[in-house]
Protein backbone atom coordinates (compact mmCIF):
# COMPACT_ATOMS: atom_id res chain seq x y z
CA UNK A 1 0.00 0.00 0.00
CA UNK A 2 2.61 2.64 0.98
CA UNK A 3 4.58 1.65 -2.65
CA UNK A 4 1.31 2.61 -4.29
CA UNK A 5 1.02 5.47 -1.92
CA UNK A 6 4.36 6.86 -2.19
CA UNK A 7 3.18 8.13 -5.75
CA UNK A 8 -0.67 7.81 -6.07
CA UNK A 9 -0.36 8.58 -10.55
CA UNK A 10 1.76 6.20 -10.95
CA UNK A 11 0.93 2.90 -12.23
CA UNK A 12 3.06 -0.10 -10.95
CA UNK A 13 2.86 -3.75 -12.42
CA UNK A 14 3.64 -7.11 -10.66
CA UNK A 15 6.52 -7.61 -10.42
CA UNK A 16 7.99 -3.65 -9.16
CA UNK A 17 5.18 -3.91 -6.44
CA UNK A 18 6.77 -7.41 -5.36
CA UNK A 19 10.27 -6.05 -5.77
CA UNK A 20 8.55 -2.85 -3.81
CA UNK A 21 7.17 -4.14 -1.06
CA UNK A 22 9.53 -7.11 -0.71
CA UNK A 23 6.31 -9.89 -1.06
CA UNK A 24 6.44 -12.53 -3.30
CA UNK A 25 4.13 -12.31 -6.71
CA UNK A 26 1.83 -15.02 -5.72
CA UNK A 27 1.53 -12.70 -1.60
CA UNK A 28 1.13 -9.78 -3.13
CA UNK A 29 -1.85 -10.88 -6.28
CA UNK A 30 -4.75 -11.30 -3.38
CA UNK A 31 -4.12 -8.62 -1.56
CA UNK A 32 -4.05 -6.32 -4.86
CA UNK A 33 -7.29 -8.42 -5.92
CA UNK A 34 -9.12 -7.41 -2.78
CA UNK A 35 -8.11 -3.95 -2.74
CA UNK A 36 -9.32 -3.89 -6.74
CA UNK A 37 -12.82 -5.82 -5.29
CA UNK A 38 -12.95 -2.93 -2.62
CA UNK A 39 -12.78 0.09 -5.02
CA UNK A 40 -8.94 0.90 -3.91
CA UNK A 41 -7.22 0.17 -6.75
CA UNK A 42 -7.83 0.20 -10.47
CA UNK A 43 -6.16 -2.12 -13.18
CA UNK A 44 -5.19 -2.39 -16.72
CA UNK A 45 -3.41 -4.59 -19.37
CA UNK A 46 -0.36 -2.98 -21.10
CA UNK A 47 -1.27 -1.94 -24.36
CA UNK A 48 1.57 -3.18 -26.10
CA UNK A 49 2.04 -6.39 -28.85
CA UNK A 50 4.03 -9.11 -27.34
CA UNK A 51 5.95 -10.03 -29.87
CA UNK A 52 7.41 -6.62 -30.36
CA UNK A 53 8.21 -6.22 -27.07
CA UNK A 54 9.23 -9.98 -26.92
CA UNK A 55 7.56 -10.35 -23.46
CA UNK A 56 3.69 -10.70 -21.83
CA UNK A 57 1.76 -7.51 -21.46
CA UNK A 58 2.14 -6.31 -17.65
CA UNK A 59 -0.76 -5.65 -15.61
CA UNK A 60 -0.36 -2.28 -14.58
CA UNK A 61 -2.14 -1.24 -11.00
CA UNK A 62 -3.06 2.36 -9.88
CA UNK A 63 -4.51 3.72 -6.52
CA UNK A 64 -7.96 5.41 -7.16
CA UNK A 65 -8.39 8.62 -5.62
CA UNK A 66 -10.99 7.01 -2.98
CA UNK A 67 -8.34 4.27 -2.75
CA UNK A 68 -5.51 6.64 -1.73
CA UNK A 69 -7.62 8.94 1.03
CA UNK A 70 -8.63 5.57 2.08
CA UNK A 71 -5.35 3.59 2.09
CA UNK A 72 -3.75 7.15 3.96
CA UNK A 73 -6.31 7.03 6.62
CA UNK A 74 -5.95 3.36 7.07
CA UNK A 75 -2.07 3.33 7.54
CA UNK A 76 -2.19 6.32 9.61
CA UNK A 77 -5.21 4.09 11.76
CA UNK A 78 -2.25 0.99 11.55
CA UNK A 79 -0.14 3.16 13.37
CA UNK A 80 -1.69 5.43 15.53
CA UNK A 81 -2.81 1.92 18.65
CA UNK A 82 1.02 1.44 18.48
CA UNK A 83 2.09 4.99 19.97
CA UNK A 84 -0.89 4.96 21.95
CA UNK A 85 -0.81 1.82 23.93
CA UNK A 86 3.20 2.79 24.25
CA UNK A 87 2.19 6.38 25.56
CA UNK A 88 -0.68 4.52 28.06
CA UNK A 89 2.43 2.21 28.93
CA UNK A 90 4.84 5.24 29.51
CA UNK A 91 2.02 6.72 31.48
CA UNK A 92 2.07 3.52 33.63
CA UNK A 93 5.64 3.64 34.07
CA UNK A 94 5.62 0.26 31.93
CA UNK A 95 8.09 2.24 29.94
CA UNK A 96 10.49 4.07 30.90
CA UNK B 1 -6.36 -6.51 -24.23
CA UNK B 2 -5.16 -10.44 -22.44
CA UNK B 3 -2.15 -11.93 -24.38
CA UNK B 4 -3.14 -14.63 -26.13
CA UNK B 5 -5.91 -15.48 -23.74
CA UNK B 6 -8.92 -14.80 -26.01
CA UNK B 7 -10.07 -18.27 -25.42
CA UNK B 8 -13.67 -19.04 -26.36
CA UNK B 9 -16.32 -19.65 -23.37
CA UNK B 10 -17.51 -22.75 -25.91
CA UNK B 11 -14.40 -24.80 -25.05
CA UNK B 12 -14.23 -24.13 -21.60
CA UNK B 13 -18.08 -24.99 -21.34
CA UNK B 14 -17.11 -27.82 -23.41
CA UNK B 15 -14.44 -29.26 -21.57
CA UNK B 16 -15.92 -28.78 -18.61
CA UNK B 17 -18.95 -31.12 -19.56
CA UNK B 18 -15.86 -33.68 -20.92
CA UNK B 19 -14.87 -33.85 -16.97
CA UNK B 20 -18.29 -34.12 -16.33
CA UNK B 21 -19.10 -36.85 -18.71
CA UNK B 22 -15.87 -39.21 -17.57
CA UNK B 23 -16.54 -38.72 -13.87
CA UNK B 24 -20.55 -39.85 -14.34
CA UNK B 25 -19.08 -42.49 -16.91
CA UNK B 26 -16.67 -44.03 -14.20
CA UNK B 27 -19.55 -43.82 -11.73
CA UNK B 28 -22.03 -45.52 -13.66
CA UNK B 29 -20.10 -48.23 -14.54
CA UNK B 30 -18.76 -48.88 -11.22
CA UNK B 31 -22.55 -48.56 -10.12
CA UNK B 32 -23.66 -51.13 -12.57
CA UNK B 33 -20.83 -53.14 -12.05
CA UNK B 34 -21.52 -53.30 -8.05
CA UNK B 35 -25.53 -53.43 -9.25
CA UNK B 36 -24.39 -56.91 -11.11
CA UNK B 37 -22.86 -58.91 -8.40
CA UNK B 38 -23.99 -60.71 -5.60
CA UNK B 39 -23.87 -57.55 -3.52
CA UNK B 40 -26.98 -56.06 -4.23
CA UNK B 41 -26.95 -53.96 -0.88
CA UNK B 42 -27.17 -50.32 -3.17
CA UNK B 43 -26.51 -47.83 -0.87
CA UNK B 44 -23.83 -49.59 1.17
CA UNK B 45 -21.64 -49.58 -1.57
CA UNK B 46 -21.85 -46.26 -2.29
CA UNK B 47 -18.85 -45.16 -0.42
CA UNK B 48 -16.96 -47.82 -2.66
CA UNK B 49 -18.48 -46.47 -6.11
CA UNK B 50 -17.49 -42.74 -5.15
CA UNK B 51 -13.82 -43.66 -3.84
CA UNK B 52 -13.63 -45.62 -6.92
CA UNK B 53 -14.72 -42.89 -8.97
CA UNK B 54 -12.36 -39.99 -6.58
CA UNK B 55 -9.50 -42.90 -7.58
CA UNK B 56 -9.84 -42.91 -11.08
CA UNK B 57 -9.99 -38.77 -11.61
CA UNK B 58 -7.00 -38.45 -9.07
CA UNK B 59 -4.87 -40.85 -11.14
CA UNK B 60 -6.47 -38.80 -14.24
CA UNK B 61 -5.25 -35.31 -13.18
CA UNK B 62 -1.83 -37.00 -11.66
CA UNK B 63 -0.99 -38.34 -15.35
CA UNK B 64 -2.43 -34.78 -16.38
CA UNK B 65 0.11 -33.17 -13.99
CA UNK B 66 3.37 -35.34 -15.23
CA UNK B 67 2.24 -35.27 -18.96
CA UNK B 68 1.83 -38.80 -19.28
CA UNK B 69 -1.62 -38.16 -20.89
CA UNK B 70 -1.38 -38.22 -24.76
CA UNK B 71 -1.19 -34.69 -25.77
CA UNK B 72 -4.70 -33.27 -27.18
CA UNK B 73 -6.41 -34.83 -24.19
CA UNK B 74 -6.71 -34.04 -20.93
CA UNK B 75 -4.79 -31.13 -19.69
CA UNK B 76 -3.87 -30.01 -23.28
CA UNK B 77 -7.72 -29.54 -24.80
CA UNK B 78 -8.33 -26.67 -23.15
CA UNK B 79 -9.61 -23.69 -23.42
CA UNK B 80 -6.40 -21.44 -23.40
CA UNK B 81 -4.55 -24.53 -25.67
CA UNK B 82 -7.39 -24.16 -28.18
CA UNK B 83 -6.85 -20.05 -28.07
CA UNK B 84 -2.91 -20.78 -29.15
CA UNK B 85 -1.37 -20.28 -26.17
CA UNK B 86 1.92 -22.67 -25.66
CA UNK B 87 1.32 -25.63 -23.43
CA UNK B 88 4.68 -24.94 -22.31
CA UNK B 89 4.30 -21.64 -20.98
CA UNK B 90 6.79 -19.21 -20.77
CA UNK B 91 10.05 -20.34 -22.01
CA UNK B 92 11.88 -19.92 -18.80
CA UNK B 93 9.75 -21.55 -16.83
CA UNK B 94 9.70 -26.09 -16.39
CA UNK B 95 7.20 -27.53 -18.30
CA UNK B 96 5.95 -29.65 -15.35
CA UNK B 97 5.41 -26.22 -12.99
CA UNK B 98 3.62 -24.70 -15.46
CA UNK B 99 1.24 -27.00 -16.04
CA UNK B 100 0.36 -27.08 -12.02
CA UNK B 101 0.03 -23.07 -12.81
CA UNK B 102 -2.67 -24.20 -15.69
CA UNK B 103 -4.35 -26.57 -13.63
CA UNK B 104 -4.91 -24.72 -10.76
CA UNK B 105 -5.58 -21.45 -12.98
CA UNK B 106 -8.93 -24.31 -14.09
CA UNK B 107 -10.16 -24.19 -10.33
CA UNK B 108 -10.42 -20.66 -10.60
CA UNK B 109 -13.37 -18.84 -11.98
CA UNK B 110 -13.02 -18.72 -15.63
CA UNK B 111 -12.19 -14.66 -16.30
CA UNK B 112 -10.15 -14.90 -13.18
CA UNK B 113 -8.58 -17.80 -13.74
CA UNK B 114 -7.39 -16.67 -17.30
CA UNK B 115 -6.29 -13.02 -15.45
CA UNK B 116 -4.15 -14.75 -13.02
CA UNK B 117 -2.27 -17.15 -15.06
CA UNK B 118 -1.94 -14.44 -17.72
CA UNK B 119 -0.44 -12.27 -14.63
CA UNK B 120 1.82 -14.96 -13.40
CA UNK B 121 3.38 -15.57 -17.07
CA UNK B 122 3.75 -12.09 -17.41
CA UNK B 123 5.76 -11.89 -14.00
CA UNK B 124 7.62 -15.31 -14.79
CA UNK B 125 8.41 -14.15 -17.53
CA UNK B 126 10.13 -10.98 -16.30
CA UNK B 127 11.45 -12.12 -12.82
CA UNK B 128 15.15 -12.91 -12.61
CA UNK B 129 15.84 -16.75 -12.52
CA UNK B 130 17.54 -17.41 -8.71
CA UNK B 131 13.73 -15.78 -7.92
CA UNK B 132 11.68 -17.60 -10.52
CA UNK B 133 11.15 -21.04 -8.27
CA UNK B 134 10.29 -19.04 -5.18
CA UNK B 135 7.78 -17.04 -7.14
CA UNK B 136 6.25 -20.30 -8.61
CA UNK B 137 5.97 -21.64 -5.00
CA UNK B 138 4.59 -18.74 -3.59
CA UNK B 139 1.80 -18.49 -6.30
CA UNK B 140 0.71 -22.33 -5.66
CA UNK B 141 0.98 -21.79 -1.83
CA UNK B 142 -1.15 -18.91 -2.38
CA UNK B 143 -3.57 -20.49 -4.99
CA UNK B 144 -6.46 -22.59 -2.68
CA UNK B 145 -6.74 -19.08 -0.64
CA UNK B 146 -7.27 -17.25 -3.90
CA UNK B 147 -9.93 -20.09 -5.10
CA UNK B 148 -11.82 -19.80 -2.33
CA UNK B 149 -11.76 -16.06 -2.51
CA UNK B 150 -12.66 -15.73 -6.37
CA UNK B 151 -15.48 -18.30 -6.10
CA UNK B 152 -17.14 -16.32 -3.11
CA UNK B 153 -16.80 -13.15 -5.47
CA UNK B 154 -18.03 -14.82 -8.37
CA UNK B 155 -20.69 -16.04 -6.13
CA UNK B 156 -21.86 -12.43 -4.77
CA UNK B 157 -21.13 -10.68 -8.21
CA UNK B 158 -23.71 -13.27 -9.91
CA UNK B 159 -26.41 -12.76 -6.79
CA UNK B 160 -25.98 -9.22 -7.07
CA UNK B 161 -28.73 -7.50 -9.23
CA UNK B 162 -27.54 -4.33 -12.03
CA UNK B 163 -25.04 -4.50 -14.28
CA UNK B 164 -22.20 -6.90 -14.28
CA UNK B 165 -18.64 -6.13 -13.56
CA UNK B 166 -16.02 -7.25 -16.24
CA UNK B 167 -13.79 -9.95 -14.42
Amino acid sequence: MQALLRDPTKEMYGLELSDETGLQPGTAYPILLRLEHEGWVTSRWEDVDPRAEKRPARRYYRLTAGGAIQASAALAGARRPKGAALRSLAGRGGVA
Amino acid sequence: MMPGLDSPKEARRKQRVRVVVVIGACAATASAAVDGSRFNASWYWMPWVLGLTAIVVFTGVAMAISGDLPRGRGRGSGSLRASGRDDDGPVAVATYRWRMLVMVSRMMPGAAGRRWLAEAESLLSEIAAARRGAAIRSYLLSAPRLVLMMWAQEVLRRARPGPRRPG
